[in-house]
């Protein structure tokens, strides 16, 4: 059975071993001789003229593994698909960082990659929503876009020599505000066609990060293009704008209401939830797991609890027998 | 200061006989280890991966009382001050909690064990496969109990197996103390105070290869050769252990 830290019953145990087992029965079967540890030899033959891929190394003219995974075989090629790896970006892939600084024409994001990612100035839209240069004034400026520590989704655009470039073009990326950020492994957040959800019935949006970010906020209506112009407020205003004047109707605007948190929290907990259990995370079972939530009449911290836990699994397991049925 | 002026010393010494060396009685025929193991007998070793959530990788280990918990973070992005490097850095650190020894913070004495963690770490670590990257391995010992060396690069070895660091083999780390003709593995805090020498061995098992050997005291060459082949039995025992923790991971993330 899967590890699972939960302070489970023996009930609860027998409950969820026997989901797990049938997810598990559900799922393609996977040879049991294809996982391998650190220096474990995986057998080839050599007569195929062998391509030794990721994760492995010669020893005396043996391949052995260089990592702890599943043995893949792709038509000649041979590698090891790790347990546990760091997220690998692909070109496309929607993407949910935190500034860490913010440097010359750029900001620096962690995305949780090997390296930073670089978000250029350039790459990214002005506040005024004008076509233009980027001129100096834009670059002193780029601590009224983004600062430290800041959340910005943002899309990867490709490998330089520098480093992984993102960009954020569209009125979808940018700056999220009113909401949780919260960190699975990115191995449970498969590539889909759509990564930005909006739950209209919860009045909250959704945007699963191929990086194991995921963000989960109140629903920010897409803002017109053409904002004022920031260029042609005064020098100073524009240098150093007074962030503590903050009237009250923009108050009024950045209060969340109750409810709309609530389902945030909600959402959270479903997904911490999956990542516990470590299901993939796609929309359908979120909006599950949270309908399971409400129509329990359960309170929005029980939903971390074991017996919550196991019940998830068990519908999980339904929802997929009943699924290969229609098949 | 308001205290009588010859009533108390203005210092605080402790007293000579708790900072005496106390050797164990090795000369008596019926000497045995004060946990009552054989002299080549082990500890009983207990691994257990993903002991830290928030890291890339992590395990604890505990041989008899002493017991190790190790973090580890990356690859991530060197620091700005470091120059270009075709092949990743790692960095090691290794500290002790206050409580982990008998005597309150005695364990914050120990400043090269970083150094030696890294030396016995290095070679089993495929440094290629992260340019420009580095890989942070933290150790802390909870309780110290003798030998925390060996198991501070063995639970370490199977934290970055854990992170999926590409690594040639898993390393093991075993010591032997030397107390005038008899040998002793795997000692504990007692016996290495008393002891005349002491040589740690780290080595890759599966390779046949040896990434330390750490020699302190007098040694003679059959006493060496004796200890090194106790060292190297021990490790290929030790290595059967973590590699059977490391295949139950990876069975049940397979399923």
């Amino acid at each position: 059975m899967r590890e699972i830290q939960l302070p489970l019953s023996q009930t609860q145990k027998v409950r969820l071993q026997k989901a797990l087992e049938q997810l598990e029965s559900l799922s393609t079967k996977v040879n049991s001789d294809a996982s391998v540890i650190i220096a474990d030899s995986i057998h080839v033959n050599h007569e195929d003229g062998v391509l030794k891929g990721h994760g492995t190394a010669d020893l005396n003219g043996e391949v052995v593994a260089t990592l702890c995974g599943v043995v893949e075989r792709v038509n000649k090629l041979v590698y090891v698909r790790a347990l546990r790896s760091r997220y690998k970006p692909e070109v496309g892939d929607i993407v949910i960082g935190r500034v860490v600084e913010v440097a010359q024409k750029r900001w620096r994001l962690e995305i949780n990659y090997n390296q930073d990612a670089v978000l250029l100035l350039s790459s990214m839209n002005m506040p005024d929503g004008v076509q233009r240069r980027r001129t100096a004034v834009d670059e002193l400026n780029m601590r009224c876009i983004f600062e430290e520590n800041d959340v910005v989704c943002a899309e990867v655009r490709g490998f330089q020599h520098d480093g992984l470039h993102l960009q954020a073009r569209s009125r979808k990326y940018g700056k999220l505000n009113r909401g949780q950020l919260l960190t699975v492994p990115p191995y449970l957040v498969k590539r889909q066609k759509q990564h930005f959800h909006h739950l209209e019935e919860f009045g909250i949006d959704l945007i699963l990060g191929c990086n194991g970010f995921i963000w989960v906020g109140e629903h920010v209506e897409a803002k017109d293009d053409m904002i004022e112009d920031q260029v042609s407020q005064s020098d100073s205003q524009v240098l150093f704008p007074n962030k503590n004047c903050v009237s009250l109707e923009e108050q009024e605007k950045n209060y969340t209401i109750l409810e709309t948190r609530k389902y945030i929290s909600r959402a959270a907990n479903a997904v911490r939830v999956l990542s516990t259990l470590g299901f993939n995370i796609t929309l359908e079972i979120i909006k599950g797991i949270i309908d399971l939530s409400l129509s329990m009449n359960l309170d929005i911290h029980d939903m971390l609890g074991s017996e919550f836990c196991v019940l998830v699994a068990e519908k999980e397991a339904e929802r997929r027998s009943s699924m290969k049925k229609r098949r | 200061m308001a205290g009588k002026g010859g009533a108390t010393p203005a210092t605080y010494s402790p007293s000579p006989t708790t900072n005496r060396k106390k050797k164990p009685p090795i000369f008596k025929e019926d000497w045995v280890r004060p946990d009552g193991r054989g002299f080549h007998q082990c500890r009983p070793a207990f691994f257990r991966t993903g002991a830290v959530n928030a890291a890339s990788g992590s395990a604890y280990a505990e041989f008899g009382n002493t017991k190790v918990i190790v973090s580890v973070f990356g690859p991530r992005e060197s620091k700005k001050a470091m120059m270009y490097s075709d092949i990743g850095r790692l960095n090691c650190n290794v500290s002790f909690t206050t409580f982990a020894t008998p005597i309150r913070g005695q364990g914050s004495d120990h400043k090269e064990y970083c150094a030696m963690l890294h030396k016995a770490l290095e070679g089993a670590i495929i440094l290629e496969t992260f340019p420009k990257t580095t890989v942070d391995v933290f150790a802390l010992v909870l309780e110290s109990s003798g030998s925390d060396l060996p198991v501070v690069i063995s639970c370490a070895s199977l934290a970055l197996a854990d992170a999926g660091i590409m690594m040639y083999d898993i390393v093991a780390s075993v010591s032997v103390s030397c107390f005038n003709k008899n040998l002793v593995i795997d000692p504990i805090l007692e016996e290495e105070i008393g002891q005349d020498g002491s040589l740690m061995i780290t080595c890759m098992p599966s390779r046949y290869e040896i990434t330390q050997l750490t020699v302190t005291g007098e040694w003679s060459t059959t006493k060496i050769n004796e200890g090194m082949q106790l060292c190297l039995d021990a490790c290929a025992k030790l290595a059967k252990i973590m590699r059977s923790c490391l295949k139950e991971v990876a069975s049940d993330s397979q399923e």
